[in-house]
């Protein structure tokens, strides 16, 4: 326990470490809020160009100064030159691609490479002037931290966080939707430019401790390690963060224990953090959705075992479902318990019920199979063969398809065995208005409108009506008018009448 | 058991100006590169439309929408909402994206993207007021998606989906909404509820332009239809533009596609 204390607190003794620890936490949390933005816009190339382009800037910025001011190293200097740098970038990067067939990628991989090169051929050939190791540039050092970079590091990460929770909705809006952004009056150009002037201040100021080549990584890894376990930005953003600080710290220690680069020890560290989450996570992570799929039954499987509960009506021994199913065979009592912690089914000492989202399940596969069936045998199915089909077809309940076959059977009542066909719920408990034809005898309903060939049936909109039932073979739709007249409808136009169901009363069985 | 769905409680409604027609186009040109997307487009539509736009692919239709959004730089002619220039109605015009443009991963919730429709009216420096709550709660209610405003938008089905986007331009309560192929992929039952939706916003006075592919449902959703080719075909009544003879020049050997096409039960009701 002391040592494990004393292995925590002995990096504390050098006056680096601290400084390390809290300059990088810093860069780590303004980096991994933007970069939440970055991910999501998929900026991230855009993110590695613009660390690789800023070498140009940064040499650039380093010989002005010397130059004209004879200043050594002047951090603000090579700040600016690097925004410089990485605004020309992105202006190239945009002028190529909308002026050529070259597309955004490829734009962005000419423009930084170019960038790039400038630099790299500018710091080596004034290299008696420019004391920049290109070394130092691409890996960072995170462990020899000046005052005045720390300095700027702060002023950084106040002001781009303050740009982001001031202008959230924006960069909110900007990301998610751009064409409803400028519709509604958003500057969505000015904002586009912003965030990258945010992202380019950003990678600046994490240059120096994790270098070009990382830095990337603590721009995009802990917003994607936080991407995995939320829905929501403002949450991905403050869990990024902490990702960020935690990456930053557990690396550092990282380092001081196996006595390696800081920076490097730090994406090492946050990566294989993200890998952790990526395994975890519980709703976007590996094993959770492998723990998902081996939980899933067949969805043939599940659907018969609704139908046999539903015809077994109330509760149901396991046994019993399973002599019902049409494959037995088949592992009942898992398939059983899963639906029951799925919500479909509710379990009773051994016996199981319908939950109500069951029932609605079960009614659709019970409609499906019966209006199947009724199909079959108008096509000429012989009798035998019919609900070993229509098992198979009772899978395919879509409400399209079976509004589809429901229309054109002329909305039959009854299957070829006799029982009844459920009625249209989907439709009919909807709420919304629907077609006169797929009312079932008792039901009361108000008329909403009409079209042809309706307009002489008797009935206008606002009229009240009563279904009487179906005459003539099914064929004929018998209503009742609020005034007691009694109309007959042909299908075209029972389906021409749209009306909206007054209430629905328990129906009196079909004769 | 049928709720009453009284549209619009935004109480920040401007009211309609009568005196200008909802959309005017005269003589407007777009054109990318050499080929030009629309050619002398002249039009005006009235306040309180459902108009459906219509035309093959590559018709000009996207671009006729950008143009009343006041997004694309017409080489020729203007696009005025309500009276003003189209670039400068700014937020008047509430769009409802094609699905297939929508990031579905985005963490985002079904309330924060309605909410969207409210963002042009509230100042950067202040939150979401109970006003806006309000207008995005009833527009949830008004599509029939209070249930699901906490769920992250990629949960939902795709005519929920559609939904939440027509709850969020009414929640932006624009007199001009734009719908680009909102019945696309959805199932019959969302059709109609979607339809039923935009007929009540259109009793409330709004316009709507709906661009739409199924020439046999377009008959009987809309008022008036807008067919497009670059130029415009035709402009009108359904049964003054879908003639046998404008949609054989437009939609040339296709139109055998067209006259199989099995005509939609579920709709075309006249109330």
């Amino acid at each position: 326990m002391n040592e494990l204390l004393r292995f925590f607190a002995a990096p504390f003794e050098f006056p680096w470490f601290g400084k390390a620890v809290l300059a990088g936490s810093l860069v780590a949390i303004v980096c991994s809020v933007v970069g939440c933005l970055v991910i999501l816009r998929r900026m991230a190339f855009l993110g590695d160009a613009l660390s690789h382009a800023m070498i140009a800037g940064v040499g650039a910025g380093y010989l002005f100064m010397k130059v004209v001011f004879g200043y050594k190293a002047h951090a603000l200097g090579m700040l600016l030159g690097a925004l410089i740098s990485a605004v020309l970038t992105v202006l190239l990067i945009n002028f190529v691609s909308r002026s050529s067939r070259i597309k955004q990628d490829a734009s962005i991989g000419i423009m930084y490479c170019f960038i790039f090169a400038a630099g790299l051929v500018l710091v080596t050939r004034f290299q008696d002037l420019i004391h920049i190791h290109v070394q130092h540039f691409l890996v960072g050092d995170v462990l020899s931290v000046a005052d005045e970079d720390l300095k700027l590091t702060s002023y950084v990460a106040a002001l781009v966080l303050s740009m982001v929770l001031v202008f959230f909705r924006h960069f909110q809006i900007t990301s998610f939707d751009p064409i409803m952004a400028a519709s509604l009056g958003f500057p969505v150009g000015l904002l586009d430019y912003a965030f990258t002037l945010c992202v380019s201040l950003v990678v600046v100021s994490a240059i120096s401790m994790v270098g070009v080549i990382l830095v990337v990584g603590l721009l995009i890894t802990p917003a994607a390690t936080a991407y995995l376990l939320t829905d929501r930005l403002q949450r991905m953003m403050g869990l990024a963060a902490l990702f960020g600080v935690t990456s930053v710290v557990g690396g550092l220690y990282l380092g001081v224990a196996l006595n390696s680069s800081g920076g490097g020890a730090i994406m090492v560290f946050c990566s294989l953090q993200f890998l952790a989450v990526l395994v975890a996570a519980p709703r976007y992570g590996l094993l959770g959705g492998w723990l998902r799929r081996r939980r899933m039954i067949p969805q043939d499987l599940m659907e018969d075992i609704l139908r046999a509960v539903l015809k077994g009506g109330g509760e149901v021994k396991s046994a019993q479902v399973g002599a019902q199913l049409p494959h037995p065979g088949a592992s009942v009592s898992r398939a059983l318990a899963i639906m029951a912690g799925d919500g479909l089914l509710r379990e009773n000492q051994g016996a199981y019920a319908l939950t109500e989202q069951g029932l609605d399940h079960a009614k659709r596969v019970m409609r499906a199979h019966r209006l199947w069936e009724t199909y079959l045998q108008r096509v000429g199915t012989p009798a035998s063969e019919l609900d070993a089909r229509a098992h198979t077809l009772e899978h395919i309940y879509e409400e399209e398809a079976m509004d589809y076959l429901d229309h054109k059977l002329g909305h039959p009542l009854t299957d070829p065995h006799g029982s009844e066909i459920p009625a249209d719920f989907v439709h009919l408990e909807s709420g919304l208005p629907v077609m006169l034809s797929l009312l079932r005898r008792g039901q009361q309903a108000r008329v909403v409108a009409l079209r042809r060939p309706a307009e002489d049936a008797g009935l206008k909109p606002g009229d009240r009506l009563v279904m009487t039932g179906r005459q003539g073979d099914g064929k004929v739709w018998g209503v009742r008018r609020q005034d007691g007249q009694e109309l007959k409808l042909d299908h075209a136009a029972a389906d021409a009448v749209l009306v909206e169901v007054v209430r629905e009363e328990p129906r009196p069985p079909q004769a | 058991m049928p709720t009453e769905l009284r549209l619009d409680p935004a109480p920040s409604t401007d009211p309609p100006k009568p005196e200008a027609p909802a959309l005017e186009v005269e003589h407007l040109t777009v054109s990318y590169g050499p080929k030009p997307a629309l050619l002398d487009v002249t039009l005006s539509v009235r306040h309180g439309q459902l108009v459906g736009i219509i035309g093959p692919n590559g018709a000009g239709k996207s671009t006729f929408i950008k143009a009343v959004l006041g997004f694309v730089p017409s080489d020729f002619g203007s696009v005025r909402v309500l009276g003003t220039p189209a670039r400068e109605a700014k937020g008047k015009v509430a769009y409802v994206p094609q699905r297939g443009s929508v990031d579905w991963d985005f963490p985002i919730s079904v309330r924060e993207v309605v909410m969207m429709g409210r963002y042009g009216r509230i100042p950067f420096w202040r939150d979401p007021g109970p006003e806006d709550r309000e207008a995005v709660s009833y527009a949830l209610e008004t599509v029939r998606m209070s249930e699901f405003a906490d769920r992250q938008i990629g949960q939902l089905s795709g005519g929920q989906q559609q939904r939440v986007f027509m709850a969020r331009a009414l929640a932006q309560a624009g007199q001009i909404l734009l719908l680009d192929e909102p019945f696309a992929g959805v199932d019959a039952a969302t059709e109609r509820a979607l339809l039923d939706v935009l007929r009540r916003a259109k009793q409330d006075g709004r316009t709507l332009l709906v661009v739409h592919h199924d020439l046999v449902s377009a008959g009987e959703y809309f008022d008036e239809l807008i067919l497009l080719k670059q130029r415009l075909v035709a402009y009108g009544p359904p049964e003054h533009v879908l003639r046998e003879d404008l949609l054989t020049e437009v939609y040339e050997g296709k139109l055998k596609a067209f006259s199989v096409l099995r005509a939609r039960d579920a709709a075309g009701y006249e109330g």
